[in-house]
């Protein structure tokens, strides 16, 4: 039976993110920097508001409902698991994917170009030569995020083949879920508009390079 | 009042026919001078070890290049930016920027050795001098800047001769450049 799974706001955040990170290598690859800096800042926002929809969000969304121990992801691959929303092992991928993206992000924000033309926000707080160390890390690391993402899409099509659709319900919210599981408890819409305010205040904050630090 | 018009006109019309011939003759100048670097770049193909010197001098110097930008951007940045920095960054640039004049001789491309530098420079040279002479000519209006106290200004035109890298850059330089 097909019952909500994903809640509107998780479903924007994950497809931006999407857009984003593609938008991220695609101008940096093209040393479009002025633009790779802004898709970076778009991508912050997106986290700082995941992080916060983690805490206040719709049930499935909330870290509480999917950080969970070794043991779980052991009885799940024994295939004594049910339940709503990211199985056991489907949250170390979110888990790992997240993290990832937020080192980018904040690698990016302390980098300048070699050119020394375009940097990130928070560049001038730290040394020359440690932005550029850093500035190093945020592009060796990427390959870390893109092989995340892509044994994530490996992982989708291994279930797909095993017959278990998991992108429909990242596009229409909706999936097939077991009769006896406890259904997705929305979050509020208010509550959402508050986070992606924070999460758009915390980001300007930073573009105006965290003052009273960075001045 | 009549009188002062007609002298007012009469003022502008020498004034005018001043400004005709001059502006032509400095355009003049500036397509001779851009010729004559062609010229230059296309006559003198280097080899051996001249080569692998000058190109291990545009690497030092272009990596130099971006040294003194970043010391620039990063006081820029600040809220209240240390103008006797900028200005000796700025300097400095001016110093290589002139220099780079001889950066580019032909036989010092990727089939030489190790280099960002595309083919592409000495494929269509008058483009890519054009495009040096735009850097050397913002180089030296943000090192007149950078003396003024303006740093409005400064900021201008560090933004200018930014564009002025990259336009040279997306064309010419590889990602071969570390």
């Amino acid at each position: 039976m097909k019952r909500p799974v994903w809640d509107l706001p998780t479903r924007l955040f994950h497809w931006s993110l999407v857009a984003l990170i593609a938008f991220s290598w695609w101008s940096a690859e093209n040393d479009e920097l002025d633009m790779h800096v802004w898709s970076g800042m778009a991508v912050l926002t997106l986290l700082l508001f995941r992080l916060l929809w983690g805490f206040f969000g719709s049930s499935t969304a909330r870290f509480t409902s999917f950080v969970r121990g070794p043991r779980m992801v052991v009885d799940y691959l024994r295939g004594a698991w049910k339940g709503i929303g990211h199985s056991p092992l489907g949250a170390l991928s979110v888990l790992a994917l997240l993290g990832a993206s937020a080192i980018e992000v904040v690698t990016g924000l302390f980098s300048m170009d070699e050119d020394g033309l375009v940097s990130g926000p928070l560049a001038r707080l730290i040394s020359m030569d440690f932005s550029d160390e850093i500035a190093e890390l945020h592009e060796e690391f990427f390959n870390v995020l893109l092989a995340l993402v892509l044994l994530h899409v490996a992982a989708i099509i291994y279930y797909r083949l095993r017959g278990k659709r998991l992108v429909g319900a990242m596009i229409t919210g909706r999936g097939e879920v077991e009769a006896d599981v406890q259904p997705m408890r929305p979050g509020k819409w208010w509550a959402a508009l508050i986070c992606v305010a924070v999460a758009v205040a915390v980001t300007r904050w930073i573009i105006a390079g965290a003052p009273p630090f960075g001045t | 009042m009549r009188f002062g018009l007609i002298t007012a006109a009469g003022a502008c019309a020498i004034l005018a026919a001043c400004g005709g011939p001059e502006t032509k003759r400095a355009d003049n100048y500036s397509k001779a001078t851009k010729s004559a670097a062609v010229a230059m770049l296309a006559a003198t193909r280097v080899s051996g070890e001249q080569a692998h010197k000058i190109m291990h001098e545009r690497h030092e110097g272009m990596e130099s290049v971006g040294k003194n930008n970043k010391v620039i951007k990063r006081e820029l940045d600040a809220a209240s930016p240390n103008l006797g920095t900028v200005r000796s960054s700025a300097a400095q640039l001016a110093n290589l920027s002139a220099r780079a004049s001889g950066w580019f001789p032909a036989g010092t491309g990727p089939d030489i050795g190790k280099t960002g530098a595309k083919p592409e420079i000495w494929q269509d040279q008058k483009d890519f001098v054009g495009k040096l002479a735009a850097w050397q000519k913002a180089v030296r209006a943000f090192n007149v800047a950078a003396k003024g106290g303006d740093v409005n200004a400064i900021k201008a035109r560090f933004a200018d001769m930014g564009g002025t890298c990259k336009a040279c850059h997306d064309k010419y330089r590889s990602e071969m450049h570390h």
